[in-house]
């Protein structure tokens, strides 16, 4: 599902953000990556969503090979994952509906489709009450289960999710985490970037360790450690 | 601010073209006004003036040659002077038609004028020749061409400058419309809109502004016509009508130039997304 074969990114100026680094994750695994600030997650994100090349070694996901992927590819690619930030970026004009939809609207969707498909996600997320409502008219917990249903209306193999409850208190996070696991259990694969321990410790699944750009541990039921 | 200076460009483009069309009719109307006239001596006999006028008429510069009778030249002669007795007496006094015939030729050319002339100029027909005249038509044909050639260059100028701002304007307007949506188009990109998706509205826009101020352009070039034509009326006797030419040839006019307008629009805004869009 996601091949890393010795991927290395270097930065103009000689900054090594990822050295050799080599991984196999499978389809409908649940992994968190955890390191501290600078340790290249962020790095392997970019790299997982295109956003980056890599500078040496070979990237797949899903089928496609980041390393040789050519531009009019990647918006097919990020159809079919899923990613969630931080700081959601979500679309402060349009509404929690036309969130959603909008990520279905790029992609030439019919609109009897969206009209089908978007209720379904708000209700999987808990919002179906409130499609109407615009981002600064729900709490953080709240925009972040739209920005969940905006990726997973494309029904994605794969979500990547980069710290994805840190602007989360803990009852939201809970249920952020809630969410996605519920996600793994319909089968899709969740990349967790994360510096919540307990998140991690509570989760018991697979955590893989990021330090100075290298894997420096992969568990398949791992703790946080640093 | 951009469609005002796309409305700029346009109007002196238009301008530039009617110029040109009056320019055109103008000289056309001079031109069909030159003639030269060859007066043939009182005692030249007839078969000689028709070998001269068929002469003449086998230069292909030639569009038309007429041949006045010397009789036709006395009443014509009597006709412009009705008014002065003292011509009258003169002629009776004299007791005998004092003109010969008159060849008039037309050519097609003003240019071409100095050529019958030098023709005739040869022992065969010179001494038979009492006269030649040309009116110094050329030289005003020159000079309306220079003044319109300085005019048209003057709106070439301005077309330029007008289409520079525009592109300039054009350019500015979507990249600073990329930079305030920068957070819009970085999430299109995050769930997967194609390069065309994002661009697309950029560059409708562009068809936009290029549809709307050539509308307004042609708009307002009917509303200077309405205008301007009384005053062409009494310019042109033929009835010529810029608004009449304008209608004539409105699909070719306003196909034209939305088609150059839209060129250049989409390729400022493809520029300046290729310059401020990574995607």
């Amino acid at each position: 599902m996601i091949k890393l074969h010795g991927v290395t990114k270097i930065y103009p100026g000689s900054s090594v953000a990822l050295r050799d680094v080599n991984l196999h994750i499978e389809a409908g695994e649940f992994v968190s990556i955890v390191g501290q600030s600078g340790t290249g997650k962020t790095t392997l994100i970019k790299l997982l969503i295109a956003e980056e090349k890599p500078t040496k070694g070979r990237l797949e996901i899903g089928g496609w090979d980041i390393s040789s992927i050519g531009n009019s590819q990647i918006p097919y690619l990020r159809r079919q994952l899923g990613v969630i930030f931080q700081d959601f970026k979500l679309l402060n004009r349009k509404t929690v509906f036309e969130n959603v939809s909008f990520a279905l609207e790029v992609a030439g969707e019919s609109r009897h489709r969206i009209h089908d498909l978007v209720p379904q996600v708000l209700e999987i997320v808990g919002l179906g009450s409130k499609s109407t409502r615009y981002p600064d008219q729900l709490s953080g917990g709240e925009q972040q289960r739209v920005v969940i249903a905006r990726s997973l209306v494309h029904r994605p193999k794969i979500i990547v999710a980069d710290e994805p409850t840190g602007n989360l208190d803990s009852i939201n996070t809970e249920e952020i985490i809630g969410i996605l696991k519920k996600i793994n259990e319909f089968g899709t694969t969740i990349l967790l970037v994360t510096h919540n321990r307990e998140v991690v410790n509570h989760l018991r699944r697979r955590v893989i360790t990021l330090h100075d750009g290298q894997v420096v541990s992969d568990e398949q039921s791992g703790k946080y450690v640093l | 601010m951009t469609v005002f200076i796309l409305i700029l460009m346009l109007l002196s483009i238009n301008m530039l073209m009617a110029v040109d069309r009056l320019t055109q009719e103008s000289v056309a109307l001079v031109k069909d006004q030159i003639n030269v006239s060859i007066y043939v001596v009182p005692d030249a006999k007839e078969d000689d003036v028709k070998k001269v006028r068929d002469y003449i008429n086998s230069f292909p510069e030639v569009i038309n040659v007429d041949l006045i009778s010397k009789e036709k030249v006395l009443e014509s002669f009597q006709t412009r002077h009705e008014l002065s007795p003292e011509i009258a007496d003169a002629l009776k006094e004299l007791g005998e038609n004092p003109f010969g015939p008159t060849i008039v030729v037309k050519t097609r050319e003003p240019g071409d004028y100095k050529k019958i002339i030098g023709a005739l100029s040869v022992p065969e027909f010179d001494p038979m020749i009492e006269a030649k005249s040309f009116d110094g038509h050329e030289e005003a044909i020159t000079r309306l061409q220079n003044i319109t050639n300085r005019i048209e260059r003057m709106g070439l100028g301005l077309s330029v400058i007008f289409a520079i701002i525009s592109f300039l304007i054009i350019f500015h307007t979507i990249r600073v419309a990329i930079y305030t949506q920068r957070i819009e188009i970085s999430i299109k990109r995050l769930v997967g809109a194609s390069s065309w998706f994002i661009r697309g509205p950029y560059l409708v826009e562009s068809v936009i502004y290029s549809i709307v101020s050539v509308a307004v352009t042609f708009a307002l070039v009917f509303f200077a016509l309405r205008w301007i034509d009384p005053y062409l009326a009494v310019v042109f006797p033929n009835g010529f009508s810029l608004t009449n030419y304008y209608k004539s040839s409105i699909l070719f006019l306003v196909g034209t130039q939305l088609l150059a307008v839209v060129v250049m629009t989409v390729l400022t805004s493809m520029l300046a997304m290729r310059r401020q869009l990574k995607v």
